[in-house]
Order: structure tokens, then sequence, then C-alpha cells
């Protein structure tokens, strides 16, 4: 039994294995941007928004809502950055239920690949915002003794973040397997909607603790003026 | 549990070109539709504030004209009452006029025909008057008014003599007229009576119907009148008054 679809070569291409998280990744990439592309495309002021679209914006606008909750402002980069990331994970997690299909977000490999992200993401929207020496400067607040634990902090962030969520994913899903072996027809099920809820909140976890390990490094200082708004 | 660097950046690239393809396709054109149809409806809540302001302000001149209209009409209404009364009131007077005019017609009139009445009336009572006292001397006395009219005048020549030699003049004929001819006898007394004073002049006797009942001596310039004429008119006085005191209607429209 394999723990990790990374193990898993769904095809080979320029003698490089495709395994089935990559894959499995391009089909929900694929069907997120097919579906907004289909959405999106007449999308006009004159025309009155069909369900489709009052859908998107219902999603959008929530994730908004929520980033500006956090960050205590509004930013689109981090609305692009943050709901990416929601939208990716919430839709892996969702897919589970489809027969044969293996979330990306099962996959320690996944996991830390937005984990990383996140870690890269936050320096860059510190530095972005605060510039190159008010960023570093954080690491020595409240003093230059803090400046070891900062970084400790810092990288178990995105371990934290990883773990947790492949943890989550791949443990309901090996659960929904044992169970498929043992009771094929109505624990299967229960699991199957357990792990769509538990899918749901995972990806609303990661995408709010990435908002606010942005949101804490982009946060102005205290003497200063709140930023109307970030790049 | 392992980790597969190799699949660990493709993620991270996937996730990148994810974040691209999301932006270009999803947020973008959500959040840009979300700005532009906030911005349309800030603009036709603008617009609306506007044509509300437009329309207020229209009402206020509406309301305006209405009043001045209220006001004109106000005017109107009280100079074509004024006109109204001016011209009731020159109505009242035309007929108030016309009805004067009417009343003095009316009054005319009616003292035309008074007086018609009264002097049928007095030509009627004085002949009946004549008429009793004709036949009242015939079938008591056995004589005429005329020749007993005649006989009186020719007593009451003498008393008169030298006033009518003085309007006689020169006179060399003299003429007595009645309305109905005279009796021989009476006629014999006034000329014998009137040749005591005029001996040189002839008389001669003629009738006139017109004339009232009595004698008419006409000598020369002068005119001795001994007729009941005065009788009758003291009659048509005392029936003037009469009337005046008090007609009776009946009896004033015959």
């Amino acid at each position: 039994m394999n723990l990790s679809p990374d193990q898993t070569i769904m095809f080979e291409a320029w003698d490089y294995g495709v395994n089935a998280t990559i894959f499995y990744t391009w089909i929900v990439m694929a069907l997120l941007t097919v579906a907004s592309l289909l959405i999106t495309r007449n999308l006009r002021p004159d025309v009155p928004p069909n369900r489709w679209r009052t859908m998107l914006e219902v999603i959008v606008q929530g994730i908004q809502s929520q980033i500006e909750e956090v960050a205590q402002g509004p930013s689109r980069y981090l609305l692009y950055y943050a709901g990416t990331l929601f939208l990716f994970v919430a839709t892996s997690n969702l897919l589970l239920v489809v027969p044969g299909f293996e979330p990306p977000t099962a996959s320690l490999s996944t996991t830390t690949a937005l984990a990383l992200s996140v870690l890269i993401a936050v320096p860059l929207f510190g530095i972005t915002t605060r510039g190159l020496g008010g960023y570093l400067k954080t690491y020595l607040e409240p003093s230059f003794i803090m400046l070891p634990f900062n970084i400790i902090s810092e990288f178990s962030r995105g371990i934290s973040l990883a773990i947790r969520l492949y943890g989550n994913i791949m443990s309901g899903a090996v659960i929904a397997a044992i169970l498929l072996s043992v009771a094929p027809f109505f624990f299967p099920v229960v699991m199957d909607l357990l792990g769509l809820l538990t899918g749901m909140i995972q990806a609303y976890i990661f995408a709010i603790l990435a908002t606010v390990y942005i949101s804490s490094a982009t946060a102005p200082p205290p003497s200063s003026q709140p930023e109307k708004e970030n790049p | 549990m392992s980790i597969d660097w190799i699949t660990v950046a493709a993620q991270i690239a996937n996730f990148l070109v994810l974040v691209w393809l999301l932006r270009r396709f999803l947020y973008r054109p959500i959040l840009d539709g979300i700005d532009a149809r906030e911005a349309e409806i800030t603009n036709r809540m603008h617009e609306a504030v506007l044509a509300k302001e437009k329309a207020q302000a229209a009402e206020r001149v509406h309301l305006d004209q209405i009043r001045a209209l209220n006001a004109e009409q106000s005017d109107v209404a009280e100079a074509v009452r004024q006109e109204a009364e001016t011209q009731r009131d020159a109505l009242l007077a035309e007929a108030h006029k016309r009805l004067e005019e009417e009343r003095m017609a009316s009054q005319a009139h009616l003292d035309e025909e008074r007086k018609k009445y009264a002097a049928k009336l007095q030509r009627a009572g004085g002949g009946a008057l004549l008429s009793l006292t004709r036949k009242a001397l015939t079938d008591l006395a056995d004589t005429s008014l005329e020749g007993r009219i005649a006989q009186h005048l020719a007593k009451r020549i003498e008393p008169m003599a030298e006033e009518l030699s003085a309007a006689a003049g020169k006179s060399t004929a003299a003429v007595i007229t009645s309305r109905d001819a005279l009796p021989e006898s009476a006629q014999n007394d006034l000329i014998s009576s009137l040749q005591t004073v005029f001996p040189d002049i002839p008389f001669r006797f003629e009738t006139d119907a017109d004339q009232p009942p009595g004698l008419v001596l006409r000598i020369g310039g002068a005119q001795l009148d001994w007729t009941v004429d005065g009788y009758i008119d003291s009659l048509g006085d005392l029936m003037d008054a009469q009337l005046a005191a008090g007609v009776d209607p009946k009896l004033a429209s015959t």
C-alpha cells in the first residue's frame, strides 16, 4: 500500500515519470482554470450576473473579507496568494470523493511545497511592504537576543503547516482506504464525509495561517501610520 | 513518509502557475467586475441624487407656478367679480331708469286717460245736466233753455249798455249764435232789447252745433258769451276733484 501518491507513476514525459501528485495537481489546476475561464469569459458590467458568476463572487469576496479581517486592510496580492492556496487545497480535498482521485494534498511533497511557498512568501511580502531593513529588523524584536528564536519560529511555522495539512489529508485517505477494504459499504461513506469536512477545515486553516503569517510580516510598526494598500 | 524534492519543486512551480492563472482568469475579472458594478451603482446613485435634486427643483418651480397661477386666478376672479358688480349696477340702473320711464309713460298715459275720461264725463255730465234742465224747463215751465237765456240776457243788456257800446265801436252788423235755433218770441225780445242800445245795427241769428248751450253776441271786435260753458267747467273741476280724491279703478279704466 502506497501512503504517498508520489510513488505512483502515471506516465512518462521527457524520460521523467510524472507521478500522481503532479498529475492530479494538473487536473485540479485545469479544473479551476477552465471553470474560472468559462464563468468569467462574458463578464461585462452591462450583463447581469448569472448564478455561476454570483457563486464565484461570493467565494472571492468571502476570501477577501476573511483576509481583510485578518490583515486589517485590503490587499489584492495577498488575495491572489492566500485565495489560490485555499482554492487549491479545498478543491483537492473535495475531489477526494471522486473514485480513483488521489488528492495532491495527501502528498507530503505537495504540503511541503505549499509550506515552502508560505515560507518564501512571508519575507517577500514583508520586504515589499517594509523594505529589506525594516523586515530584517523584525527578527531583532523585541531584542537581538530573540534573533535565533525568531528564525527557528519562522521555519517551524512552515514545517507545522506542511505536517498538519499532510497528516490530516493523508490520514483521511488512508483510513478511508483501510475501511474500504474492511467494510466496503458503510464506513467509507462516513469517512469520506468526514474527510470532506476536515479537508475544508484544513484548507481554511492553511490559508488563514498563511495570511496571518504574511500579515504579521507586513503589519506596519505600531508607531507608523497604517498603509492604505499593500502592493 | 518521504519527500520527493523534485515533486516539491514541481508543485511549487505548479502553485505559482496556478496563482498566475487564477489571477488572470478568476480574481481580476471578478474583482474588476465587482469594482465596475460598484462604480456603476455609485454613478447611478449619483445620477439618482442629481435627478432627485432636479425633480425637487422642478417641483419647487411647479409649486411656485401653481402659487402664481392661484394668485393670478384670485386676481382674475376679483376683477371678474368687480366687473360683474359694475355690470350688475349698470343693468340695475338701466332697469330702474327703464322702469321709471315706463312708470312715467304709464303715469302720463293714465293722466291722459283720466283727462279724456274727465272730459268725456264732463261732456256727458254737462249734456245730461242740460238735457235734464231743458226737460225740467219744458215740463215744468213750458219754456226752453235758450228762450229763457235769451229773455234773461235781454234783461241784462241794459246795465251793460255802456260797455257794449264802447266795445262795439262803429260796427254796422251784429251776430247772435246759439247751439239750437231760438224761439221766435225769444228772438224778438232779444232784438228789442238790443235795439234800445244799438238802434242802427241789424241783428241776425245763426246756429252753431259746436257751440256750448247759450248765446254768443258778436258786435265788431266785441264778443259777449252768455253760455253754460262756465258751469260745465265748474262741473268738470268738481269731477276732477272727485277723481283726484279717489278714482274707482273700474271706472277709470273705462
